[in-house]
């Protein structure tokens, strides 16, 4: 009984969703959560509208004087512009802030070591965590991550023989009723960020899945899980990056220096040809002898 | 101590050597396994046989499974990492199955199933379709023997512009089940390029003196034929097209040297094995002019040379004796016995103690050639002539010798001039 209560506020929450998406306020399912994110009471209804939510980073829009608009401030009228039409500036701080979470994924390979599942994944996993808060986040994606590399092998220990389409759609079916079976779990845990979850960050973890499992294929358990734990822990930081209110303030207000300055960073971590950090320590016989 | 500059990493392999230097068709050639050893054949670079190729799961219906040998491995065209290889040993004793390197049993049923997997993909990038082959088993070269655990263990050599680099022998162990690939848990052996003679072992990222669980020392083991493999490694760059390359050869017990495959993104442990960092040696060759295979290796033993391999050259070369020098016997029991010797350029045939013979066995009647009279000062006298096999320096040396009390001298034995041809002799005491 309990289980189609919650099948059916699920659904509820999802429907909502899908019927406030088109209008500009649903947008603020994820500003919403970014903004309640520092603050420990319970994440804020998705779907209102909420203005005191997103006033601070619209105030301070206001309270920035802007010179001439060129040569350094187009990107700001522009923004401004937009608000002033609506657009909430979570978006814009979120786009904004995107190419940064990359170049940071970028950045921590090539010149720390850490590698995860490309570079897609952990950003687009950090954006997932921005929306359903970094708990739940990761219990999603540690069930899915479980999931389909419980599949896969059973699939070969069986030696079921599928082709790769229907084995996609066949762990999917699996995946998805992990993630419902942990929604279901909502009546016994009663956590807002479980009650409040909606279905747009979900369905991102849910199609991840294939991803995971591509990656995968051909490597061992231990790699697999050694890129997972690396994945988790690159999008966790580019979590904090997203949620940071100082970063936050800083794209919105200088979004011309933060573009310019990640240009540069991109373009020298490109070149960049020594060790990654992570070498020194594993050549660290050949340095210290 | 090597500096940090000196060490190659991920990034500047691939950034500075693997992409600059490697063109598509190498890379592509360096996949498949199956398309390397043809194009490898086709310059006479030798490489294990193919029995069968299967490419898609029909293949298997006609197949005639007796046409196989009694030894084989079956591999997947695209495997990585040394995984999905199948490798037996011979057949089983019951006539319906083979038994692996593992020793477990196969019978024909798991190898169509291993075969169908492979032909799925399942141990290619991404699950691509791949294709399944038989292949000529190459067992271990009795160089090896006592240093692998039942696989082949295989020689890794780094070539860049026509110059090898840097190589290392991987001895497969108990952990890495027979097979050579370092991240399995095989052995990572450092080679000194000059002389093939091998310097340090890592197991597990731990240096180690001896193979686990032995006494055997894993340093000073010199492969064979190491000219000839390093220059087939050198003309792999020439037939694939590949500027920088990772070549895995193993010595087949009776063809020799083969190339197994080639790699155009080798791995960066060698330098661990070899205590050097590569990237300084590939910038030292970058440039230079190479002309060919010969030219390249020549090069190679010339400036990679290891601070011993002075000297093992020289004593490879001309060995040096000193005026003492201590030699193993064989007793008539077969056992060997250590003994201090002298040098005598002044005498002819070698000389041994009475009782030392005696000792060893040596003056039983069956050993003694014959009986030589000799004038010395103290009178005629009778001393017989025997056979003796001893080792100088390590070089086994079978003579005759004379047998005399000696028992008032410091040595009981004296080589002479018959026995030391080959070597130089150094007539300053106690000089090393």
């Amino acid at each position: 009984m309990s289980f189609i209560a919650a099948a059916a506020l699920s659904f509820a929450v999802a429907t909502n969703i899908f019927a406030q998406g088109p209008l500009p306020t649903g947008t603020a399912s994820f500003s919403a959560e970014l903004e309640a994110e520092p603050s420990p009471s319970p994440r804020p209804d998705l779907t209102q509208p909420t203005e005191e939510t997103i006033g601070p980073l619209e105030k301070l829009l206001e309270e920035q004087e802007l010179g001439p608009v060129w040569p350094t401030n187009p990107i700001k009228y522009a923004i401004k512009g937009a608000v002033d039409a609506g657009v909430p500036p979570n978006t814009i701080v979120l786009l904004l802030l995107l190419p940064v979470v990359a170049t940071a994924i970028a950045s921590a390979r090539h010149l720390l070591g850490i590698r995860g599942f490309g570079i897609f994944l952990p950003a687009a996993l950090s954006i997932v965590f921005v929306a359903t808060g970094p708990i739940l986040g990761i219990v999603l994606f540690l069930v899915i991550v479980v999931i389909s590399t419980a599949v896969r092998m059973a699939l070969r220990r069986f030696k079921i023989k599928l082709q790769y389409l229907p084995k996609m759609a066949l762990l999917l079916w699996f995946v998805v009723m992990g993630v419902l079976g942990v929604l279901f779990t909502t009546p016994i845990v009663q956590h807002p960020d479980l009650t409040n979850v909606s279905i747009f960050p979900v369905l991102v973890l849910v199609l991840l899945a294939e991803d995971f499992s591509r990656i995968q294929s051909g490597k061992s358990a231990k790699t697999a899980i050694n890129l997972a734990t690396e994945t988790l822990i690159l999008s966790l930081a580019s979590y904090v990056l997203l949620t940071l209110k100082t970063m936050q303030e800083f794209a919105l207000l200088n979004p011309e220096i933060l573009l310019l300055t990640i240009i540069v960073i991109d373009y020298l971590v490109g070149k960049y040809v020594g060790l990654r950090f992570i070498e020194l320590w594993r050549f660290r016989k050949l340095i210290s002898d | 101590m090597v500096k940090i500059s000196s060490i190659l990493g991920l990034n500047a392999r691939s950034k500075l050597f693997s992409y600059p230097y490697n063109p598509v068709r190498g890379k592509k050639i360096a996949n498949s396994k199956l398309r390397t050893k043809r194009i490898l054949k086709k310059v006479d670079i030798p490489v294990p046989d193919t029995y069968a190729r299967f490419k898609h799961p029909r293949d298997l219906i006609n197949f005639d499974w007796d046409s196989l040998p009694s030894s084989f491995a079956l591999k997947p065209n695209k495997g990585l990492g040394g995984e999905g290889i199948i490798v037996v040993k011979k057949k089983s004793k019951d006539g319906d199955g083979w038994i692996t390197t593992s020793r477990k049993k196969v019978t024909i049923e798991d190898l169509e199933l291993h075969i169908l997997d492979i032909l799925e993909g399942a141990y290619s990038m991404q699950n691509a379709a791949d294709i399944a082959f038989f292949e000529e088993y190459v067992g271990r070269h009795k160089s090896f023997k006592k240093y692998a655990f039942r696989g082949t263990p295989d020689v890794r050599i780094i070539v860049f512009n026509k110059v090898p680099i840097m190589a290392m022998l991987r001895l497969p162990t108990k952990e890495s089940g027979g097979r050579a690939n370092l991240h399995q848990g095989a052995i990572a052996v450092g080679i000194d390029i000059a002389t093939g003679i091998t310097t340090k072992a890592l197991w597990k990222g731990d240096y180690i003196p001896y193979k686990p669980g032995t006494k055997r020392k894993l340093h000073g083991i010199k492969i064979p034929n190491w000219t000839k493999i390093l220059k087939m490694a050198v003309r792999c760059q020439e037939a694939t097209g590949l500027g920088y390359l990772g070549a895995d050869i193993v010595l087949h017990p009776e063809k020799g040297p083969m190339i197994l495959e080639i790699n155009f993104l080798p791995g960066l442990q060698i330098q661990i094995a070899n205590q050097t960092g590569l990237r300084k040696r590939l910038e030292r060759v970058e440039d230079l002019k190479v002309r060919d295979a010969d030219h390249g290796v020549l090069i190679a033993k010339s400036i990679f040379a290891g601070s011993f391999a002075d000297r093992v050259r020289a004593e490879e070369g001309v060995r040096t004796l000193n005026i003492f020098e201590e030699v193993k016997i064989k007793g008539a029991d077969g056992k060997k016995l250590t003994i201090p010797a002298k040098i005598d350029t002044g005498a002819w045939r070698s000389s041994m103690d009475k009782t030392l013979a005696q000792d060893l066995g040596l003056l039983e009647e069956k050993n003694v050639l014959w009986q030589k009279t000799v004038w010395s000062s103290i009178g005629r006298q009778k001393r017989p002539i025997i056979n003796v096999t001893f080792w100088l320096k390590g070089k086994k040396i079978k003579t005759s010798a004379g047998v005399a009390d000696r028992s008032k001298l410091r040595r009981p034995l004296i080589i002479g001039r018959r026995d030391i041809a080959g070597f130089l002799v150094n007539p300053i005491k106690g000089e090393k």
